[in-house]
């Protein structure tokens, strides 16, 4: 279980790492003046610091409030659900950098209606088949729009 | 009446049978988005934003406004038959709109939406109508420094007015600038905030980001709710929808001074969200049957959804006239107008009056076409909703991620998409406002060019900020903005045990 106290702080923290990675970046590239005008790096360097300062007052207001004491972010059951949505995401992602959207298309809507979905198996891979196919006839087709494609196309002569 | 003559050249540009079966198509892929839950008006354009880029400006404008008409109106379907919103913008229609239907009467209750919906939305068009040349006129005027205090002036009234806290909402702003700034500097051409990652040489596109933190950030708080639906059942007789509009005038108070809030939350950045919710609450504050609210009374659907719709439309008053969008479709497709090539500001009224009054004319026909659709279609759309989420949910998230690829072909940005679902998730959950993250990134390179430009004409100096009365009313008004929660505060502290009285009261 997170509580909702931990999790502001979390991001608090993560926006305030990510402000300062900005102002690392920013400095990298000038942030004073030069025969142009401003260097480039000087409105990121703005930007970042109104993040960090930001943060800061976010993580100060989180510890100072005693309402978010005991508040739920997210309990168990609702972290599986997501966990398991955003796992599965993630491997769609992956299986789509190395064998295209469409043979991952069909694998993911595949597991994904049938496992966490409960239906059986052919349900997953009819939806996932036919998905694929709308989307191959009408972006490919249709608009003339090529969508990222693996090896199985490369074998079965699809460019 | 110089205005009523470009309008009629606008009809004459947008009267054609293409556009108008664009505007059907439009209209009904608007509906599905609006109806699905995790799929809304801002990645639903972001979606067909690529397929467009080929098209003709005026064909594509005409088909993206009417996907977003679409789904501010699908986005009501749903909240009134299931009590779920569709969209962030319709969940005060929830308030009455469920109850009304839940007692039998799911075809009055939809049509004061709808009705209600199409009069806000032709408030807005008119008020476009009517202003949009003069502002952009006035505009002709700006030059750098008055540039960067509108856009100032926009994310000041997100931090005063947005109603999350200021400070997030500046973490969500920064965050925003900051995706913008990856990439080529446009100033000195250097690249800059890249780290070494030879992807984000080209940049975080602002699409892909719409579509990670609406789409996949959406359908993640979907999923954690554990999903299921139980509609109501609706067929729509023509006789119900006459009769029901025939009781429209009795609620012409509530009509008018919803349609005023959603032109002001619309025109300044409130954004139809804002202004639903503060429909509804001086609605109930303000009515004779204020105790009946919350059981299916028609005020209670009225004003918020004359304000969504007058909202939604007047936000592409400041984006045509200004470059600055007032919600976050709006930027989605200003963002749409930059890669066809063209400017949003006061010099588009110039340089394409076709695309600009084909536009604003194409925005009544497209609403007129929108409001019977939607009251045509509405058994089918709620059958849709009846096919399981866990088959649906899948479905959308492939949608989203063909999406994300088919705005540059790279792949890189389908792990983009899935951070920034990631980042839309937490950020929603946690109360940070999205939508002003949206602006930042597509108004970023602008406003941060008007800034440098401004600081080369004063080198360096911060003064020419308040050079002359124009710039100066415009960065006082920001500031205003930014610190009016302070002042309200302030004033209610002077007024002492007057304000402590009223605050007791409400």
């Amino acid at each position: 279980m997170i509580s909702r106290f931990t999790a502001e702080l979390a991001t608090a923290v993560g926006t305030a790492t990510f402000g300062a990675v900005v102002l690392g970046g920013a400095v990298e590239y000038g942030i004073g003046w030069d025969s142009a005008g401003p260097e480039p790096g000087a409105f990121p360097f703005y930007i970042g610091a109104m993040i960090v300062v930001a943060s800061g007052v976010n993580a100060a207001r989180t510890v100072m409030q005693r309402p978010l004491a005991g508040r739920v972010f997210l309990d168990r059951a609702r972290f599986s659900r997501i966990a398991s949505f955003f796992g599965l995401a993630a491997a769609f992602v992956l299986l789509s950098v190395y064998l295209g959207l469409y043979v991952a298309t069909v694998l993911y809507l595949s597991a994904a209606i049938w496992w966490q979905g409960r239906y059986r198996p052919w349900v997953g891979a009819v939806c996932g088949i036919t998905a694929s196919l709308f989307f191959y006839f009408v972006l490919e087709k249709g608009f003339q729009v090529p969508l990222l494609k693996g090896p199985i196309e490369a074998m079965l002569g699809i460019y | 009446m110089e205005n009523i003559a470009s309008l009629f050249y606008g009809f004459g540009v947008a009267l054609s049978a293409y556009h108008i079966g664009l505007m059907l198509v439009g209209v009904l892929l608007g509906i599905l988005v609006g109806v699905l839950p995790g799929l809304g008006a801002p990645n639903g354009v972001s979606l067909l934003l690529p397929l467009t880029f080929s098209m003709d400006p005026v064909a594509a404008i005409i088909l993206l406004t009417s996907i977003y008409w679409g789904a501010l109106f699908g986005g009501s379907t749903t909240s009134i038959l299931f009590n779920i919103p569709g969209e962030p913008s319709s969940v005060a229609t929830t308030f009455d709109g469920y109850p009304l239907a839940h007692k039998g009467k799911p075809t009055e209750a939809l049509s004061y939406a709808f009705l209600s919906a199409g009069f806000g939305a032709m408030v807005g068009i008119i008020l476009i109508t009517l202003l949009s040349s003069s502002v952009a006129e006035f505009a002709l005027r700006f030059s750098s420094p008055e540039f960067f205090a509108v856009y100032l002036l926009a994310f000041c009234s997100f931090v005063g007015l947005g109603g999350s806290s200021p400070f997030k909402t500046m973490v969500s702003i920064g965050f925003g600038f900051a995706f913008a700034a990856v990439g080529m500097d446009s100033v000195s051409g250097n690249l800059r905030l890249t780290y070494g990652i030879d992807e984000l040489l080209a940049g975080i596109s602002f699409l892909v980001a719409v579509i990670g933190l609406f789409g996949i950030g959406e359908l993640m708080l979907t999923i954690e709710e554990g999903f299921e639906l139980a509609g109501i059942r609706a067929r729509i007789s023509v006789k119900d929808v006459l009769s029901t509009a025939a009781t429209m005038p009795r609620y012409w108070v509530a009509l008018l001074r919803s349609a005023a809030i959603g032109c002001w939350m619309g025109i300044t950045p409130g954004g139809p969200t804002a202004a639903s919710f503060m429909s509804y609450a001086l609605a109930k504050r303000f009515s004779r049957n204020r105790d009946k609210f919350g059981t299916g009374e028609p005020e209670g659907i009225i004003s918020p959804e004359t304000a969504d719709h007058s909202a939604g439309t007047s936000a592409m008053l400041p984006m045509i006239a200004l470059g600055v969008p007032g919600s976050a479709t709006a930027a989605v497709m200003m963002g749409g107008l930059m890669i066809w090539g063209l400017n949003p500001g006061p010099m588009l009224f110039v340089e394409r009056p076709d695309f600009v009054w084909g536009l604003i004319a194409s925005m009544y026909l497209g609403n007129v076409v929108a409001v019977i659709l939607v009251l045509t279609t509405v058994p089918l759309f709620a059958a849709i909703l009846r096919i399981p989420f866990s088959i649906i949910g899948p479905i959308i998230v492939v949608t989203c991620f063909i999406g994300a690829y088919t705005v540059g072909n790279r792949a890189f940005d389908l792990w983009l998409a899935l951070g920034f679902g990631a980042i839309g998730y937490v950020f929603k959950k946690l109360d940070y406002p999205i939508a002003p993250m949206v602006l930042a990134m597509v108004i970023g390179d602008k406003a941060e060019d008007a800034f440098r430009q401004s600081m080369i004409m004063s080198s360096g100096s911060m003064k020419i900020f308040w050079s002359n009365t124009l710039v100066a009313s415009l960065m006082a008004g920001a500031l205003l903005l930014a610190f009016w929660p302070l002042i309200t505060a302030g004033v209610d502290r002077l007024l002492g045990s007057v304000g402590a009285a009223r605050r007791g009261h409400t």
